[in-house]
């Protein structure tokens, strides 16, 4: 056990597969800065995975950080808190980021950060809480997967308990750009220590992993210390590499268990939990506050002064934008998240939501790459890249001539979409987007 | 927004959405063939050098006709326009490369018309190609046009024009009968013996083989496997009374051998992509050079290999698929 401590600490954990990518990670030295207090922020009444909640203020309603402004009545979802005190102004139905109506609590921001007297921490010391505790109060925060995509966090411990033997906290952050899970561990690596020290009791797991790439090695030293004395805690240190972040792949690299084709992680015994995640729960367990804000990195080459911001969940983009200095060049793209997996926007004005990590700013010039298309000329730089060890190459050529069912026996819907194989092709070939579109048809066929 | 600053955020209608990712390697088409290109270079030069100005003329006219037929082809069929991917300047350079330079000045044009127009083009251009167009065109000229295909000046031999040079004995002629050639392993090796323009320094192919391998343009896979394959029979089978290590070194640097091993066999898109299927077509093609030099009624058989392997690409790729991720390699039939 001993030898294997020492082993470990040396060894650099990947996978096969993947791709290093140009890192741009000019943000990781800057220190998380508040967001000033936004005169407004509009809340979604749904994030994007789980049920859509429904309202349960009214306007002229004064409410406080904290307070619980939508519930979810059945299925899957938690609920919806004000992230600022003040009053409702409105409930407006606007087009979230993939057009879909959605319904806004748009509230006044009186700029006190008056805290709700539902904001307290939990009665009971750790040892003599029970799971189904835990996870209640995890839902009751409205904690989601803040990597990016956004799963309920609750939701995914409740169907672990029992299950698995380890948890791991998905510090990879292998998306260029990025910076706000760095920043957090420099800032904050308590937080996510105690999270995680939360969610292996929930579990009753013994095995606790904090995952973080090898680029950011003054995070590692700290966690490293900061582990020293806890038996049951290690730091795993990743080799820097897209997409390491991915639930299978991290679990692969540091645990050579691989996720059946359909199947979860809590399937091979593992639990992954981003980095934020934990420090969340952390925050909901001993001081009760719910998720009402996040980090978010605001960057691109047209934003002034690029910075990590601590953002009400709710505060607009063009808050931010502000923010950082304003914009030098107008942007050609907005992306809400890294630049490999990210949606593209197409409202400045849009709210900051759970999964928003990061917040870039392209201008034409950057994505002037993006739109040169040609034909495949059958490189093979996807297959030797793609960390499903597809054949993208043919799942494109299938795809273009529409035999979906070709497609699925060169299991077409294995893949993950993390767009490696699009980041290597010489020839411009949207091989995700094809892909994508295979998938689509096999799904609408069933 | 920022009221001091004179930039105005775009209106949303000008805002680009699009499918992730939103991020690209700065890798284009263009730029692995004008990687090429430079691999090809010191071999070009030194062809020039041996053979002179009609080689010169030769590689020119081959290059120059290559980009001339794209060009017209997709503006006949109506076809995007792609010279500037370079393609087609690679296939007519290799193209050059692969004749003799004493060869007639309209055999390089014939040869390229038919390299763009009937082995790419029609088939669907780049990309789309079953076979290599520059060694299918030297085999089209060599059936065409066998005895000015057949004749090689001497190294140091430059040919001027109109004049027929006096045709030498290639070094494969020699030990297909079982004698080592006049030429001794060394000049094999720097290219002072009489061939093809570009196949004659084995040092300057490896110089820009090398090149392309540490630019990661091509895998080590086809080249090692290929060169490997033949290295091993003709150890183990030499011929006549050549003792087998001196026959297997003279074998490797005669003949278009290592520029077919680095440029021609590693063409993308008549190579296949998995590891083990680039493995599988480097033996292939070995074996096929060394069943060629020995049994057939031609010296050369580096072209007839490739295009033959060219054919089995499909199949070696889809029987070299990758275990995916997740699932098992044999999945049980539902």
């Amino acid at each position: 056990m001993l030898f294997r401590k020492e082993y470990e600490k040396n060894v650099k954990f990947t996978f096969r597969g993947g791709t290093h990518l140009n890192e741009h990670k000019d943000t990781a030295g800057l220190a998380t800065v508040r967001l000033p207090e936004p005169k407004t922020v509009s809340i979604p009444l749904s994030q994007p995975i789980g049920a859509h909640a429904t309202p349960v203020v009214a306007v002229g309603d004064r409410v406080l950080v904290g307070q619980v402004i939508g519930v979810v009545e059945s299925g899957l979802g938690c609920p919806v808190h004000a992230s600022v005190s003040g009053t409702v102004k409105e409930i407006v139905t606007k087009n979230n980021a993939q057009g879909v109506p959605i319904r806004n609590i748009v509230i006044e921001n009186d700029g006190e950060r008056t805290l709700h007297e539902s904001v307290k921490a939990w009665e009971k010391p750790l040892e003599e809480t029970t799971p189904e505790e835990i996870v209640e109060i995890v839902r009751q925060a409205g904690i989601s997967g803040l990597g990016g995509a956004t799963f309920p966090t609750y939701a995914k411990l409740q169907s672990a308990i029992g299950k698995v033997d380890t948890v791991i906290i998905n510090c990879a952050e292998c998306e260029p750009y990025i910076t706000a899970n760095h920043r957090l561990l420099l800032e904050r690596s308590y937080t996510v220590i105690s999270g995680l020290e939360i969610v292996m009791h929930a579990l009753s797991v013994n095995e606790g992993i904090i995952a973080v790439e090898d680029n950011k090695p003054d995070a590692i030293a700290l966690l490293q210390k900061a582990v020293e004395g806890k038996p049951r805690l290690r730091v795993c240190v990743l080799k820097t590499k897209y997409p390491q972040g991915d639930e299978r792949q991290i679990i692969y690299a540091i645990k050579r268990r691989e996720i059946p084709a359909g199947k979860l992680p809590a399937d091979v015994g593992c639990v992954v939990i981003n980095a934020e995640t934990s420090s969340a729960i952390c925050r909901a367990f001993y001081r009760g506050v719910p998720l009402v804000s996040r980090i978010v990195t605001v960057t691109g080459d047209c934003i002034k002064e690029p910075k990590n911001v601590r953002a009400p969940l709710g505060a607009s983009y063009a808050d931010l934008v502000e923010f950082c200095g304003g914009l030098v060049k107008p942007p050609k793209k907005i992306v809400s998240g890294g630049p490999m997996m990210g949606q593209a926007q197409w409202d400045i004005n849009a709210p900051v939501v759970k999964g928003t990590s990061a917040l870039l700013f392209f201008s034409e010039e950057y994505d002037k790459i993006n739109t040169y298309h040609s034909a495949c000329i059958h490189c093979g730089n996807c297959v030797a890249h793609c960390p499903m060890h597809l054949m993208p190459n043919y799942l494109t050529q299938y795809a273009q001539a529409r035999q979906y069912d070709e497609a699925a026996k060169m299991n077409v819907m294995s893949c993950v979409e993390c767009g490696t194989c699009t980041y290597n092709c010489p020839a411009g070939v949207q091989i995700v987007q094809y892909i994508r579109v295979a998938k689509g048809a096999l799904r609408m066929k069933k | 927004m920022d009221q001091n600053q004179n930039v105005t955020v775009t209106a949303p209608e000008l805002l680009t959405v699009s499918p992730s990712p939103h991020a690209r390697r700065h890798v284009t088409t263009a730029s692995v063939m004008k990687d090429v290109l430079i691999a090809l270079l010191p071999a070009t030069v030194w062809g020039i050098y041996l053979f002179g100005i009609r080689a010169a003329i030769t590689l020119l006219l081959c290059v120059v006709s290559s980009v001339v037929f794209e060009l017209l082809t997709q503006l006949v069929l109506r076809r995007t326009v792609t010279v500037a991917d370079c393609s087609a300047a690679v296939t007519g350079l290799l193209l050059g490369l692969n004749l003799p330079p004493t060869v007639p000045f309209y055999v390089p044009i014939v040869g390229s018309a038919f390299a763009i127009i009937v082995v790419k083009q029609l088939f669907g251009g780049i990309g789309k190609n079953v076979m290599n167009p520059a060694l299918a065109a030297r085999v089209f000229l060599m059936m065409a046009w066998t005895g000015q295909m057949t004749v090689f000046p001497a190294a140091y031999d430059r040919v001027g024009f109109g004049v027929d040079a006096v045709a030498s004995a290639t070094p494969l002629v020699a030990l297909k009968q079982g004698v080592l050639p006049e030429a001794g392993l060394a000049d094999l090796f720097l290219g002072r013996v009489g061939g093809c323009i570009g196949e004659v320094s084995v040092l300057m192919l490896l110089i820009g083989g090398i090149y392309l391998l540490v630019r990661r343009v091509i895998a080590w896979h086809i080249p090692v496997a290929f060169l490997g394959t033949v290295a091993i029979l003709t150890l183990l089978f030499p011929q006549g009374e050549i003792p087998p290590l001196t026959f297997m070194l003279t074998s490797l640097c005669s003949g278009g051998l290592v520029l077919g091993a680095f440029f021609m066999a590693t063409d993308y898109v008549t190579s296949p992509v998995t590891p083990v299927g680039r493995l599988i077509f480097g033996v292939g093609c070995g074996a096929l050079v060394v069943f060629l030099r020995y049994f057939s009624g031609y010296n050369e058989g580096v072209s007839f290999a490739i295009l033959i392997m060219n054919a089995l690409v499909w199949y070696l790729d889809m029987c070299t698929k990758p275990r995916v991720f997740g699932k098992k390699r044999r999945e049980k039939k539902a």
